[in-house]
């Protein structure tokens, strides 16, 4: 035990190294909420490093005195919110009879969903799908094509299979039909297992810009991502007029859009990290 | 004269008879997996069962079936284009580099933070190291972007500091993969080493404790009995991101790449999104979609008969 209190040469390089990593992969983050903190000014001088220089509201007066990102905020709340309750009213549904050691033709139906994990239409035809039930433009063209994910739906599938059945039987005794038996008893008792594939369909809603991106027209109906990947674009615009310096869009402005956008993951974060590990472990023991 | 017909083919009639049977014993279950199959066959199916537009001059009016049968024109037309080989080049360069820089980074990360022995220090790093995992790919790429930026980005700033030329990094074509890549690195690190630690924590403590008597140091344990035991892990990691090579974020080299870098950051996805959802030219990028589809088909198939061979597991 003593040897393990001695300081090595190692034990200091390794906390530096390590120290290393955390800097480099947090400091960006507090870059940004700073820059949004600070004022015009100072930004367009370059003088922001760590901390706000020159304590500053008016990048968020100014988002929230235009409707714009507002709007895209309450649409990816509603998108988000929508999407992740189907999802998982979806996989829920789908996996419990899928667990069911003697389902009629339950061989056929894995085979048939874990084909298209391999398999797949790719972006066009899946697009002239969307198009031809009518979907573009609407929400549902974000939320029906992902109702499912097929991982997801495999982890939420073995979970379903290594339930205990006593639960289950005497339910059936009891004259309860298979819904009734799904919302009062399995879905109340897999409530871990929901958490977090949840959270996975959340952060997926919530952080997606290409789907909604070319399955939405009006600008009104944007989300957040894909507002904020017009900002970028502007940014693009400076960056490649070589000699010009002036910014379409104020620093500021973007990075108070992209605080805001991370308010909600950043609260989450910290209850989130349990089942966040948990779920990569499920997705990569099904590979 | 039923009874007469149905004899000869007795058993098979009774086949059907129990199917139906256990279609009746299991129609509650089969009516909630009603919406699932919905689901899959119309989008998931349906877009394979659209593939047959890349055969065909697709037109919205006529439809999938209605429009004109071509055969492999469009295939042609792209292999012969210029573009082929420049999108063949990047999507696999793109994707080897990306598999041989950022596959050893969480490895190396997980067993430095497992030869931690302050448990609150080893939990924060890890609690930091996967934020990034949680941020969208646009905010990521506007980081990279500000980051770089010549007017006012950090790195350019230290560049002229250090008294070199400030450089205009998202135009020019040689730095684009290294951007891609280590940004990449930086995002997915701590989320992947996840699976590492799992590996490492699997690992019987008594092995450590026997080195120790026998005076092994720590980079000995390390060597000889963290390493070792993750290997299989290790293994099937690399088979797996071999598997997927060719599945480039497509979505972040959008964000990330512009007219000026096209000749090293168009892959696969990104040409068939602007083909087909820009241009629309549906049943070229079709086309091209396909081939895409087959390539990485075949890699992962490969990658999964190497596995077999060498490590002796099989992804399924």
């Amino acid at each position: 035990m003593v040897g393990e209190k001695r300081i090595t040469l190692f034990t200091v390089l390794n906390t530096i190294i390590l120290t290393l990593v955390a800097v480099v992969t947090i400091y960006p983050v507090i870059y940004i909420v700073s820059i949004s903190f600070s004022d015009t000014t100072a930004v367009a001088q370059g003088k922001v490093f760590l901390w706000p220089v020159g304590f500053s509201l008016d990048a968020y007066q100014h988002i929230f005195s235009e409707d714009r990102i507002p709007r895209a905020y309450l649409n990816t709340i509603l998108y988000t919110a929508v999407g992740t309750f189907i999802n998982l009213l979806m996989t829920a549904v789908a996996a419990y009879p899928l667990s069911r050691t003697h389902l009629f033709g339950r061989k056929f139906w894995v085979i048939a969903i874990v084909l298209t994990m391999f398999l797949n239409g790719g972006m066009i035809p899946t697009y002239i799908i969307v198009q031809k039930l009518g979907l573009i433009n609407s929400i549902w063209a974000i939320v029906l094509p992902n109702a499912i994910w097929t991982l997801e739906l495999l982890i939420l599938k073995s979970f379903y299979e290594n339930m205990s059945e006593s639960l289950r039987e005497s339910a059936v005794i009891d004259g309860a039909s298979e819904f009734r038996i799904l919302r009062s008893i399995i879905i109340p008792l897999s409530k871990p297992a929901l958490a977090s594939i949840g959270l996975f369909y959340f952060m997926g809603h919530w952080n997606s810009y290409f789907v909604p991106m070319i399955y939405l027209n009006d600008t009104e109906k944007y989300p957040l991502q894909v507002v904020l990947r017009e900002m970028l674009i502007f940014a693009y615009a400076e960056e490649t007029q070589v000699e010009g310096t002036k910014a379409l869009t104020p620093e500021s402005l973007k990075n108070a859009t992209i605080f805001i956008s991370m308010i909600p993951v950043l609260i989450i974060y910290p209850f989130a990290q349990k089942y966040f590990a948990k779920g990569v472990m499920l997705g990569s023991e099904k590979g | 004269m039923n009874t007469a017909m149905l004899n000869p083919k007795r058993g098979q009639t009774s086949k059907w008879i129990s199917m139906l049977q256990h279609i009746k014993r299991d129609r509650q279950f089969l009516l909630l997996l009603l919406p699932c199959i919905a689901f899959f066959a119309i989008f998931r199916y349906g877009p394979i069962y659209g593939l047959i537009i890349a055969f065909k001059d697709f037109s919205v009016y006529d439809g999938i079936l209605g429009s004109e049968w071509v055969g492999l024109e469009h295939f042609r037309k792209f292999f012969n284009s210029f573009d082929f080989w420049l999108l063949f080049k990047n999507t696999l360069l793109l994707g080897l580099y990306n598999l041989l820089w950022s596959f050893p980074f969480p490895i190396v990360f997980a067993i430095l933070l497992n030869e931690v022995r302050n448990q609150r220090f080893k939990k924060s790093i890890q609690t930091f190291s996967y934020l990034p995992a949680f941020l969208s790919i646009v905010i990521i790429c506007s980081m990279v972007i500000d980051f770089l930026s010549p007017s006012r980005g950090l790195i350019n700033q230290f560049i002229s500091f250090l008294g070199f030329e400030k450089t205009y990094f998202m135009i020019a074509p040689e730095w684009f993969r290294t951007i891609f890549i280590s940004s990449d690195i930086w995002a997915s690190m701590g989320y992947e080493a996840i699976i590492y630690l799992a590996a490492i924590a699997g690992i019987d403590p008594t092995l450590y404790e026997a080195a120790k008597v026998d005076g092994a140091k720590r980079w000995h344990t390390m060597r000889y009995i963290t390493v070792p035991a993750i290997l299989p892990t290790i293994l099937v990691m690399f088979i797996l991101k071999a598997g997927s090579m060719f599945r480039i974020g497509y979505e972040k080299v959008l964000l990330l790449y512009n007219p000026m870098t096209y000749e090293v950051a168009d892959v696969f996805s990104t040409y068939v999104y602007r083909k087909g959802l820009l241009e629309r030219d549906y049943s070229y990028a079709a086309a091209v979609g396909i081939f895409e589809a087959l390539i990485a088909l075949i890699m992962l198939l490969g990658a999964n008969v190497l596995s077999r061979r060498f490590g002796g597991k099989s992804l399924w």
